[in-house]
């Protein structure tokens, strides 16, 4: 699994907004920082398949050597995450980490039920398959939100801003163990972020996109 | 990178379910399109036939009774009828200062109290006079105004005196006062709710609250922002909403019906009439009336946006003046909270006298309590009332909810990113389409192609019309929780694989299932509200507690009136109290998780 982005350019209506032109190999994470207005969500959002009208790309967007552009974005088998968890408050927390998982992967549903059991306690949330999502403190909630994501079991993930509602001292915790994680099942990821020290510690390639 | 492609195992299973996916999801996009031109085609059709069907007796084509010569002698003929200008001239009259006077009284509400924790409990207060029917609105005026009524015993002391013979002040008034007084009262909560709706918005939103803090830091007082910096923001967006209103006031029949003079009685109360009199020939001169009807609403609109533009005209130069502390605060704020004590004595007393008379066994002039109280008239109300309600309901469940899925399908098939589609361009002027066309006008034409088509389909018929009104009123209280709705929970599950089907049933009908339950309800409460579409269109065959109202509020009656508008109120109200129910135990994950889970520890976790 690699994401390259092969002659990437997107434009508002016609004027260009962005060029890339990166490989992300797989367990790497990429940054890309830059001031707002400079595309950076509008980049995630071309590769996830939700781009707005007046925007538009060119260039080819490939995982593995498969493009995605033709796929609607529920079969592109990208990852998506936000500033906010978004966990579905009318879901238990098993129910939005089950909601995730493919439905063909497991034959039982105790199997899955054991399934997500073990995600939780690998992450130390043992025990919280049946809390209301709202209960949770904002950390579990992150954590819970990339264990859905990662249920999901994608083939790249993006990340955008993920950490910036965090305070100081969870985010770095938090940042951490997303990276771990992603770097532990070998994803590409691609980080859109203001702070510096995210970049650090993703340890991959770093892009800075300049406003037009 | 490319050495990785020959781990193809991961890619070939998804691939092969994809096509399936692919399936599902061109099949419930292909749903969407044609819900969305369903819609359409229910909101245009009707009124366009209807229009139609009432200008072609109005130039003199009614083959029913032999006139088959196209030319202008019907007109000249309804110009010839006593008193018709003066019916023109009171329907024009009530229509346009009725809405004028609702509008502002809205503002002034709003503009003292919309940055305040009162907003809610006024919307609490208004609500009543929002979802009770127009025709039992008009009811409870009488039961309040009438020489016997509840306002006249509060202020007559003389123990031994006995109700004034003549028909009151109020009620009846040949000016239209009455009928202006209902009006205003029932359409302030409309329009203050439409205005909230609006500026809930979470753009909208910003941008007041960006110019609050701008107008306050030049100095100006909050009413003084209000009418300066919000309402210029908040009135493009309340326009049609209004525009809708006004045409509503000139041509509706129910209220001028129940309250308003009969020597002339107002032109639409005069179509009525004629439509339903026994000789055919009469059809003419309604349909042509019915023609004027249009020319009055027209107008009046034309009025308005005249009076919008002066306002807009003058307003500029009001505003470049930059008076900080408007001397008129005081007087505003003043109209508000007595606007507010109106209508909190207004619906308490219209309560107490309702329900009061509907138990009273005798309630002699003077006095403010019944001497006793008796069944007897909610028995005679239970035996009777049972088929109109249970048409009432059926009708109405059936119309919100087919009325609720349309819509529900119509918003999903307007992604965000796609460019507008001819549809979608189409959308907004057919929503306001029903609202904006004089019902007296277009039902009658709508009845006469119905009776052309499927004679005897009455419930079919009834059905259209109901949907012609539901579907804006569920449509626009649906599109503000859509446009509220954070796009990134579609986002996050489109991510995980799930179709956009799954998406919508999964996700999105559990997230807005407040929005999508009061919708429903709303919907219900204008199918109730719905006098004149049942009436033509089913010609009486099926009643509904609306129709029954009204029938009985011309009766001799007053108990079983009043008893009848007592369930016209509680009918939307037990609508509402079932959303709001609802909404609170639907989708809820306490509540969904199985027993099996029993033996987990999360039971103990939740309970922590």
């Amino acid at each position: 699994m690699a994401l390259t982005l092969k002659e990437l350019r997107i434009f508002k209506g016609s004027a260009l907004l962005l060029s890339l032109d990166v490989t992300v190999e797989k367990g790497e994470i990429l940054t890309v920082m830059g001031p707002s207005g400079s595309g950076k969500s509008t980049l995630l959002q071309a590769i996830a398949g939700h781009l707005d009208t007046p925007f538009s790309f060119s260039g080819s967007i490939l995982i593995d050597g498969t493009n995605l552009a033709s796929k609607p974005p529920h079969r592109r088998g990208v990852g998506v995450m936000f500033q906010d968890a978004l966990l579905f408050e009318h879901m238990t927390v098993e129910q939005n980490i089950m909601f995730a998982i493919p439905s063909a992967k497991y034959q039982t549903k105790s199997r899955k039920r054991d399934a997500v059991a073990k995600l939780l306690h690998a992450v130390e949330l043992e025990g919280m398959q049946h809390r209301v999502v709202t209960t949770l403190s904002g950390g579990q909630q992150s954590r819970i939100s990339l264990l859905r994501t990662l249920a999901a079991e994608p083939q790249a993930v993006l990340l955008d801003e993920p950490f910036s509602k965090l305070d100081t001292a969870l985010r770095q915790q938090i940042r951490e163990w997303t990276f771990t994680q992603l770097r532990e099942r070998n994803i590409p990821a691609l980080l859109v972020t203001h702070d510096n020290a995210d970049a650090v510690s993703a340890g991959g390639q770093t892009i800075e996109l300049s406003s037009c | 990178m490319s050495n990785f492609n020959s781990q193809s195992k991961p890619q070939s299973k998804p691939q092969s379910k994809n096509r399936n996916r692919s399936f599902g999801q061109g099949h419930f996009n292909r749903i969407t399109v044609w819900a969305k031109w369903l819609l359409l085609c229910l909101l245009i059709i009707p009124v366009v036939a209807g229009v139609v069907g009432v200008f072609l007796p109005a130039m003199g084509y009614f083959p029913a009774i032999g006139a088959e010569q196209f030319d202008f002698r019907v007109f000249a003929a309804l110009f010839d009828v006593a008193g018709i200008h003066r019916m023109m001239w009171l329907s024009l009259f009530t229509g346009v200062v009725a809405t004028v006077i609702a509008a502002l009284f809205a503002f002034v509400l709003l503009s003292v109290f919309y940055r305040s924790q009162m907003l809610s409990r006024l919307q609490i207060v208004l609500s009543p006079f929002l979802v009770l029917p127009h025709a039992g609105a008009a009811i409870a005026l009488v039961f309040l105004l009438s020489p016997s009524g509840f306002f006249a015993r509060l202020f007559t002391f003389d123990s031994s005196a006995i109700a004034s013979t003549n028909e009151g002040v109020f009620l009846f008034d040949s000016y239209g006062i009455s009928i202006i007084l209902a009006l205003v009262l029932k359409e302030i909560p409309f329009i203050l709710l439409m205005a909230i709706s609006v500026m809930s918005q979470p753009l909208i939103q910003e941008k007041i609250n960006g110019y609050f803090k701008a107008g306050t830091a030049l100095g100006y007082s909050p009413i003084a922002i209000f009418f300066k910096l919000v309402l210029p923001v908040v009135f493009p967006q309340i326009r049609l909403p209004l525009l809708a209103v006004l045409v509503f006031a000139v041509s509706n029949v129910e209220i001028p019906l129940i309250l308003g003079p009969n020597d002339p009685s107002t032109l639409a109360v005069a179509i009525l009439h004629w439509f339903n009199h026994i000789d055919l020939s009469m059809r003419l001169q309604a349909s042509s009336a019915a023609v004027v009807q249009v020319g009055i609403a027209v107008f009046a609109v034309i009025v308005m946006l005249a009076v919008e533009k002066g306002i807009i005209f003058y307003g500029k130069k009001w505003l470049q003046r930059g008076k900080r502390h408007a001397a008129t605060d005081k007087a505003i704020s003043a109209t508000a909270y007595l606007l507010l004590v109106a209508y909190v004595v207004l619906v308490v007393s219209a309560v107490y006298t309702l329900v009061a008379f509907s138990f009273a066994k005798q309630w002699t002039f003077p006095n403010i309590i019944p001497a006793d109280v008796t069944m007897l008239h909610w028995n005679t109300v239970f035996d009777a009332v049972l088929t109109p309600l249970s048409n009432t309901v059926l009708l109405g469940v059936s119309v919100s909810f087919s009325a609720l899925v349309l819509v529900l399908l119509t918003l999903e098939s307007e992604p965000l990113n796609a460019a507008k589609t001819r549809a979608s361009l189409l959308l907004p002027t057919a929503l306001f389409l029903p609202l904006l066309v004089p019902g007296v006008a277009f039902l009658y034409g709508l009845v006469w192609f119905q009776q052309l088509i499927l004679k005897d389909a009455v419930w079919f018929h009834v059905y259209v019309a109901h949907m012609v009104y539901v579907i804006p009123y569920v449509y626009l209280s649906l599109a503000v929780a859509y446009r509220k709705f954070d796009n990134r929970y579609v986002m996050v599950a489109l991510s995980l694989g799930k179709s956009p089907m799954e998406v919508f049933f999964f996700v999105k009908l559990p997230l807005l299932i407040g929005p999508i339950l009061v919708a429903f309800a709303l919907g219900l409460a204008i199918s109730f509200s719905q006098y004149l579409p049942t009436l033509l269109t089913t010609g009486g065959a099926i009643s509904t507690v609306t129709t029954e109202a009204v029938a009985l509020a011309a009766g001799s009656s007053a108990r079983l009136s009043a008893a009848y508008v007592v369930i016209q109120a509680v009918m939307p109200l037990c609508g509402f109290g079932l959303a709001w129910w609802l909404s609170n135990i639907l989708f809820k994950p306490s509540t969904n998780t199985r027993s099996t889970n029993k033996s987990n520890t999360g039971k103990s976790v939740r309970s922590v």
